[in-house]
């Protein structure tokens, strides 16, 4: 407040807003080189990423796997009685385990698809502070990944590739608030808009305003032309609350997404589309109750009570 | 002497920013997390004179900006972090009392972090760029707010450290 700040000072201030405006003007009207150097900053980052990744991954999900204490309860006690060389061996066998069941999970999805797909590991993701979903995958244009392609995981979609490196791949993630795919109703076959929303929930708007949505209905990718950026049949979410108010155009509702994006550690990227439309096949069965066991016991009086003295 | 504050300036810039990128966005903290490049830039600005915190404020913007996770065009974090670190800058400069103490130089930081969010928010809605929903911006606004809070006196004394090293002032927080 008290700086005199004088021509120079005011000058270069200038200058610079002059500059990042002749930037933002440039990235607007899609010159190539801008484009050129974010790739070549992700190709130099990549590496770096790799490293990131392994050094992080032993606490990276700590705050997530806090929130879901209860689930692992049962876990967490085996652990607290291992040493420290035992739990950390077990750490690192739990993840290659986790991943490995996701991957066979993946298999299991693309396999009833006829989804041609290729694996690949999580190394970053995207930045809180532009308010953007998205994460780094390793493997890139030389394992033959292009742009607009679908990403799966084990539970169902997970994204599309937005920008391909050479060994690196930048997806947006489905719940980025830019994200929007077209979706139908597994049985019913109606069609609507989703729209992601920053977290795992989404918005859905139908396209006809004759139908009706309800609770539990279970939401399938309907897939593009030539299958770019989606191809039919991945499990997307299940409806949890309908908007029922009197005035709206179309019916909407808020849809949970079935990939819980905090813990994406593996994709997988449909580099080839099924020849024929899996339909329903995908939709994921419900959870069946466990049946609780029950005891009969059958009490039969005797038939000559004993006497008493 | 310039050439010594750019290279060195630089090199403590790009290290950070790849610590950033490879390591800090690797870890999921509730409410959006911190960005250490942020506050390390902010402190930065803080220390220095406006002029110097414009011209960091444009190279921390112009990284940013080439990030591939950065959802608006390149030149929008270059513009918010000019306008941001000068007027970061120019609220603590010339008064020694401000820069030498610590809480100031903090809640100097939680303002810069806080208004360069809401600034990539408006300009973001005047670009075009989608950013969510108003409950989900908020929730990410207070808690990247929090983190700052929490984060910076812990970082403060080091990145002091480094500017003083850098610009040879002697004078450390």
């Amino acid at each position: 407040m008290r700086y005199g700040g004088g021509n120079r000072s005011r000058l270069l201030l200038i200058i610079l807003i002059v500059s990042s405006l002749f930037l933002i003007t440039l990235d607007l009207r899609g010159v190539q080189v801008l484009d050129g150097l974010r790739s070549g900053g992700q190709t130099v980052l990549s590496p770096f990423q790799s490293a990131g990744n392994t050094v992080a991954s032993p606490f990276k999900n700590f705050f997530s796997d806090v929130t879901h204490l209860g689930r692992t309860r049962n876990q967490l006690a085996q652990l607290r009685a291992e040493n420290f060389n035992l739990r950390t061996k077990l750490i690192n066998r739990k993840n290659a385990d986790a991943e490995l069941k996701k991957f066979k999970s993946l298999l299991d999805l693309a396999g009833t698809a006829e989804y041609k797909i290729l694996s690949a590991k999580v190394i970053s993701q995207g930045s809180s502070q532009s308010f953007s979903q998205t994460l780094t995958i390793d493997a890139g244009s030389n394992s033959g990944i292009h742009r607009n392609m679908t990403v799966i995981c084990d539970s169902g979609l997970a994204g599309v590739v937005k920008e391909v490196y050479p060994n690196s791949a930048l997806i947006l993630l489905a719940s980025d608030p830019s994200f929007r795919i077209g979706v139908r109703i597994a049985g019913t076959q109606q069609i609507g808009i989703l729209s992601g929303q920053g977290s795992r929930k989404a918005v859905l708007q139908l396209i006809d305003n004759q139908t009706t949505l309800s609770v539990g209905d279970v939401l399938l990718a309907r897939g593009s032309l030539q299958n770019r950026p989606f191809v039919p049949g991945v499990p997307v979410g299940t409806v949890v609350a309908v908007d029922n108010s009197a005035g709206a155009v179309a019916q909407s509702a808020t849809v949970k997404f079935f990939t819980n994006f905090s813990a994406l550690g593996v994709v997988a990227v449909v580099v080839g589309a099924p020849k024929t439309d899996p339909r329903d096949s995908l939709v994921p069965a419900k959870p069946r109750p466990t049946p609780v066991p029950t005891v009969t016991i059958l009490v039969t009086p005797s038939p000559s009570p004993t006497a008493t003295k | 002497m310039i050439t010594r504050q750019l290279s060195f300036s630089a090199l403590i810039l790009l290290f950070i920013y790849t610590l950033q990128e490879s390591l800090m966005n690797q870890v999921r903290l509730p409410g959006g997390g911190f960005s250490l490049f942020l506050i390390f830039i902010l402190v930065w600005a803080a220390l220095s004179t406006p002029e110097v915190g414009a011209v960091t404020g444009f190279a921390a913007g112009f990284l940013i900006d080439l990030s591939p996770s950065s959802s608006g065009p390149v030149g929008q974090w270059t513009l918010i972090m000019v306008l941001t670190c000068f007027g970061i800058a120019f609220l603590g400069f010339g008064d020694d009392k401000a820069r030498g103490n610590p809480i100031t130089i903090v809640f100097l930081v939680l303002f810069g972090v806080f208004v360069s969010e809401v600034a990539f928010i408006f300009s973001g809605a005047l670009l075009g760029v989608n950013l969510g929903s108003f409950g989900q911006i908020l929730l990410t606004l207070i808690g990247m707010s929090m983190w700052t809070l929490l984060i910076t006196p812990f970082t403060l004394p080091i990145f002091s450290r480094m500017h003083a090293f850098t610009f040879d002032t002697g004078s450390r927080i």
